[in-house]
């Protein structure tokens, strides 16, 4: 074996000053455990031959003990000067082997055990690839557990597949909106700063609502609708391209959103490389597209900026309210919109709002439904559901519920000519939409 | 012993230079396993009932049992008396459940209607008092005991049957007494080799010195193959299943304030659980990927209050509860390893007779359930529990070969003998956030040993300094 790793670890150990354990050697020069604690052991013996710097190790040592006449097990992690006091107390010595290494005199064990958890942590997925022990039956089962959750979608919801493997909620896996810590949140974190990162440098031209999986936080829904308006016409003679190109998404982030539960580990990295493209696509769109949204309608924006807070409360209300269970049911019959489209508000998953090119619009709203998973326990389930309603209708009667048969038709009615008036007009549809009730109050007065 | 089988495996030592052979690596032993804690689970809840109905359930399954054992311990011919039949005077036998009338048991109704005069009250381990009365109590009646009975070392719902006669005074003068004892037991089939199961209790996630991590972090390492020489490897890869039993989360996780403090106070503060439920959740995933887990509710973790308490949600573990190693289950929990049952509670059961009674060593405590053939019976009197009414879930029907409780002081074992037979390994686990200290059971020998980790800290070194100036 070349002694290379003497190198390594002495860098390690003198140049950046860690605390070297056998379990974050194994993990990160990627060799079996006990070859890591036999590694530890020769930059060892080697360093003190050579009698530079002071070097501390720390060992393990494990067997028999009796104490009070009980005997028992016992594993223990004790400083060198302890070694051999400590082993002439155990009555039998299984295993002995170095723990770590590390410039510094240790106080206590506190430090090993943070060396170890970030170790461990940095490589959740593989955290005991190296270790001595198989266990054939620990496979991780996400694709067949999602599966399984779709099928057994608890609601008869018109909802997508993405968002059913939410409704089901418990059959882990699933990356749900809030909770994206563990393995979700370190790979969806993982992937936006790779966004963030690559955001710029991209060329891509793919006209489309892509989903904007970092971005959105704060752009509420009705930020897109100027935007729409602007392009109203035009999207409007051409709908059929659009949804093909909305089409497009669904794989590639499902994808990204399958990325999480790789069975082997280098796939991790592989599809890193797969992956990469689309989101930077989506990120420079989304850019262009607020910029573009900011630019033309700054009267809007204004207005929104201003409105902001209100901007957001029917929103969360409609939530609120919502909560009814019978409301998916409610959601059906005012959802005449055709499936692909749903698919990619539930895939793209995160809270973007995608301003379509479509005369009628949808918005994304907040719903809560609770069930009974099988476990009889009580599961209350937040998500985002896109809902369509026309722009036309919440003119006049905003606060009645958006109507059955879709408005398209009315839309490339309207003349070139009138798109100024219209776009004003929006901007009032706008405001109706977002105070509906209290707008209609007025005007009835 | 764990570290003999070990070291009779002894391989090439690790202090020495790498060799070109790769590490070894073993497989781990898989069991047959099968849950069978239905009877614990709770579907459609319901609060609204009286706990009298677990009484008259109890008693109702209980009775034929008592009876039986009455008649062989004082004869088939021995007179068996409901109480409303009662003469004075005769000897007979009764059988009842036991009510213990305690003046320091904590009443709520007592606190408010001394509300205003209350001094405060030291905080008490144990409510038994000289005062106590011991009751029996069948369908209709009751009637105060007497003579040859220790009063302290009783509970409240325990089922029992009693020989001796009404006096004039209207008490009954008891001569003997006996319980249901073991109940029947399938039989346990012989193993061919040795192979354990890990028993952990009382992680404590969240506690306020985690200086014990390193502790829990070397029991982790271990059982996933990564410590120690080959030989221990090796061993390690027979222990073919963990079972957490309770307070997987440690009690500074539960903030007393929360529930009092007004909403918008404590709208930006994360719960305490939140965070160690992480930590849990990373642990967990260590063991998972390479042993499969039985994970227990306790005390203090986040499910409900009331014995039996529910598995843990599956949401609460988003990385370990993609693995199908991962098992959640109820408090008690009943399972079949490899033909062996476990059956075991988290300890609350008894934590709570040892508060009643003057027992104090968790093991007698435990032997003593069984014997009654009942796992919980202070519950529902001072133990919280689900209303039932059909059925008493915690009458023991069928013996268990392990039959454990989590949360105690210090490690025990022993194996006891029933009257046909039977055998069962009793085991209390120790807390491991205190002891560091987690048990094996061994499956082929039915024998259990303790198995402790340590790491050094500041204060030994602080010791021995001290110990050198004076």
């Amino acid at each position: 074996m070349d002694e290379l790793y003497l190198d390594n670890i002495d860098e390690y150990v003198n140049d950046q000053d860690k605390i070297v354990t056998y379990k974050w050697l194994s993990l990160t020069l990627g060799v079996h455990v006990n070859t890591a604690k036999q590694m530890l052991f020769h930059y060892l013996d080697h360093r003190r031959k050579e009698s530079s710097a002071q070097l501390h190790a720390t060992y393990l040592v494990s067997g028999k003990c009796v104490d009070n006449g009980q005997a028992s097990h016992k594993v223990s992690v004790i400083k060198e000067d302890k070694l051999e006091d400590f082993k002439s107390k155990m009555s039998l010595i299984v295993s002995v082997h170095v723990y770590s290494v590390q410039k510094a005199l240790l106080k206590d064990s506190g430090p090993l055990y943070s060396v170890d958890y970030d170790a461990v942590k940095d490589n959740m997925k593989n955290c005991s690839k190296y270790s001595a022990i198989r266990c054939a039956g620990a496979v991780p089962v996400s694709s067949v557990e999602q599966t399984r959750a779709i099928q057994r979608a608890p609601s008869p919801e018109p909802e997508s597949k993405r968002s059913a493997v939410n409704g089901s909620a418990h059959p882990a896996p699933k990356p749900s909106t809030k909770p994206q810590k563990g393995i979700m949140g370190m790979f969806a974190s993982k992937t936006s700063s790779k966004n963030q990162d690559d955001g710029k440098d991209v060329k891509s031209e793919q006209k489309e609502e892509a989903p904007v999986d970092d971005a959105p936080k704060s752009k509420p829904a009705v930020k897109a609708n100027p935007m729409m308006n602007f392009f109203g016409s035009q999207a409007a003679k051409k709908p059929e391209k659009t949804v093909k190109q909305e089409e497009a998404p669904p794989s590639s982030s499902s994808v990204e959103q399958k990325r999480p539960q790789p069975e082997e580990e280098e796939q991790q990295q592989q599809q890193a490389a797969v992956v990469k493209p689309k989101p930077k696509d989506t990120q420079k769109e989304s850019r262009s597209k607020t910029k573009r949204v900011e630019e033309s309608d700054s009267e809007d924006d204004k207005m929104d900026k201003k409105k902001r807070r209100r901007i957001k409360k029917p929103v969360s209300d409609s939530s609120d309210e919502d909560v009814i269970p019978d409301s998916p049911q409610q959601m059906e019959t005012r959802e005449p919109s055709p499936s692909p489209k749903k698919e990619i508000k539930a895939v793209s998953h995160s809270r973007q709002r995608d301003a379509e090119m479509k005369t009628r619009k949808r918005r994304r709203v907040l719903k809560s439904r609770t069930f009974l998973d099988e476990e009889g326990c009580m599961v209350t389930e937040k998500g985002y559901e896109s809902e369509s309603y026309s722009e036309t209708e919440d003119d006049f009667q905003a606060a009645k519920p958006a109507p059955k048969h879709p408005v398209p038709a009315k839309r490339p009615a309207s003349k070139p000519d009138e798109k100024k008036s219209q776009k004003k007009n929006s901007a009032n549809a706008n405001k109706g939409s977002k105070q509906a009730s209290i707008m209609g109050f007025f005007q009835k007065k | 012993m764990f570290s003999d089988l070990s070291a009779q495996k002894q391989g090439s030592s690790l202090l020495c230079r790498p060799s070109e052979d790769q590490g070894p690596v073993f497989d781990r032993m898989s069991l047959a396993y099968s849950p069978c804690s239905e009877r614990y689970t709770v579907g459609e809840r319901s609060f609204s009932r009286q706990y009298a109905h677990i009484y008259a359930a109890r008693l109702m399954q209980m009775r034929p049992l008592l009876s039986e054992r009455a008649k062989q311990k004082w004869g088939s011919d021995v007179l068996i008396r409901k109480l409303c039949d009662l003469q004075t005077g005769e000897q007979c036998c009764i059988v009842g459940t036991l009510f213990k009338r305690m003046d320091l048991q904590p009443s709520i109704l007592k606190e408010i209607s001394e509300e205003h005069n209350l001094l405060p009250q030291p905080a008490r381990v144990k409510f038994i008092n000289e005062t106590d009365e011991l009751i029996l109590e069948d369908e209709l009646q009751r009637i105060k005991l007497e003579g040859n009975i220790y009063r302290d070392k009783c509970v409240t719902g325990s089922v029992i049957a009693i020989y001796g006669a009404e006096k004039n005074d209207g008490k009954f003068t008891v001569e003997d007494f006996c319980m249901a004892d073991l109940p029947p037991q399938s039989p346990r089939p012989t193993l061919s080799s040795d192979r354990f199961v890990l028993l952990v209790s009382g992680l404590g996630l969240g506690s306020t010195h985690a200086d014990s991590m390193l502790g829990l972090q070397l029991l982790v390492d271990m059982v996933t193959g990564q410590l120690g020489d080959q030989g221990e490897q090796s061993s390690a890869a027979t222990i073919s299943r963990v079972l957490l039993v309770g307070n997987l989360l440690s009690q500074n996780t539960q903030d007393a304030d929360a529930a009092t403090k007004p909403k918008y106070l404590t709208k930006k503060t994360q719960a305490g659980s939140v965070e160690a439920i992480r930590l849990l959740d990373e642990m967990l995933l260590q063991l998972v990927a390479s042993v499969p887990v039985d994970v227990m509710p306790g005390q203090y973790d986040p499910t409900n209050f009331t014995l039996p308490q529910q598995a843990l949600h599956r949401c609460m573990f988003p990385l370990s509860s993609v693995y199908p190693t991962l098992q959640l289950v109820t408090n008690p929990h009943q399972s079949h390893i490899d033909g062996v049952r476990f059956l075991g509670t988290s300890g609350q059961n008894v934590c709570d007779i040892q508060r009643y009674s003057s027992m104090d060593d968790h093991l007698e405590i435990l032997e003593d359930t069984l014997r009654l053939r009942h796992l919980a019976p202070t519950a529902p009197d001072t133990l919280g529990c689900y209303p039932f009414y059909q059925k008493d879930p915690f009458i023991l029907e069928e013996c268990p070969h392990v039959y454990f409780s989590g949360m105690a002081p210090t490690f025990q074992s022993k194996l006891i003998k029933g009257p046909d037979g039977q055998e069962c390994l009793l085991v209390t686990i120790p807390d491991f956030n205190s002891t560091q200290t987690a048990c094996l059971v061994n499956l082929r020998t039915l024998t259990c040993e303790p198995i402790s980790f340590s790491a050094f800290s500041a204060d030994e070194d602080e010791d021995s300094e001290m110990n050198v100036s004076h």
